[in-house]
């Protein structure tokens, strides 16, 4: 691995580590309960992002199954409670 | 040939690196819910895509297990972006920005 590939994966996993505190605050300010849902689903996609790097500058194997439970998880999460926002209040039954 | 591998991953790496950077930045910056979901979508289908383009190119130990990610967020990222803006419409939150809006008003709960 040649020092031009290694400066880039370290700086890409800087810049990529920066985004996820910037969602974290921007998440913690946000307006309504979609919006907070979002920031969450968008921290987990970073948090996959910062995973697939790390398994390419340490090559360790075990990182990218921790990513992939990760994005199976957060998926499932998201879906589970868009669909509980969506139909909150309704009778049992209904979409 | 190493090189020419080595060349892609680099360009994918920025490349990926920009649209998070973009999309986060859309994140921020847009003004509804809408427009939000429009930008952050772009995370997890082409960000953490080319990343993971890049670890195949670069020979990683196991490039099935990249594969099978990279096929699940492509499938999954439009199934969660369709539920979010689904629960915004029957939230009752409308566009904020829009000049008209064709879409009828939520059902009643």
């Amino acid at each position: 691995m040649n020092a031009a590939l290694q400066f880039t994966l370290q700086a890409a996993l800087a810049i990529h580590v920066l985004l996820i505190a910037v969602c974290v605050v921007r998440t913690w300010r946000g307006e309504n309960v979609v919006d907070r849902l979002l920031g969450a689903d968008l921290i987990g996609a970073l948090t996959v992002a910062v995973l697939v790097l790390l398994s390419l500058l340490r090559a360790t194997p075990m990182t990218i199954d921790i990513a992939l439970s990760i994005a199976a998880l957060g998926v499932i999460g998201t879906l589970a409670l868009a669909k509980h926002l969506a139909g909150r209040g309704r009778p049992e039954g209904g979409a | 040939m190493t090189a020419l591998l080595q060349g892609l991953a680099i360009v994918a790496i920025l490349v990926g690196t920009g649209f998070s950077v973009v999309a986060v930045a859309g994140y921020i910056r847009l003004p509804d819910v809408y427009c939000r979901l429009h930008a952050a979508g772009k995370v997890g289908v082409f960000g953490v895509t080319l990343l993971l383009v890049a670890s195949v190119a670069l020979g990683a130990q196991q490039p099935g297990k990249a594969v099978l990610l990279l096929l699940f967020l492509v499938l999954a990222g439009p199934a969660t972006s369709h539920a979010l803006a689904s629960a915004a419409y029957r939230m009752g939150l409308g566009p904020r920005a829009a000049r008209r809006n064709d879409l009828p008003p939520p059902p009643p709960r």
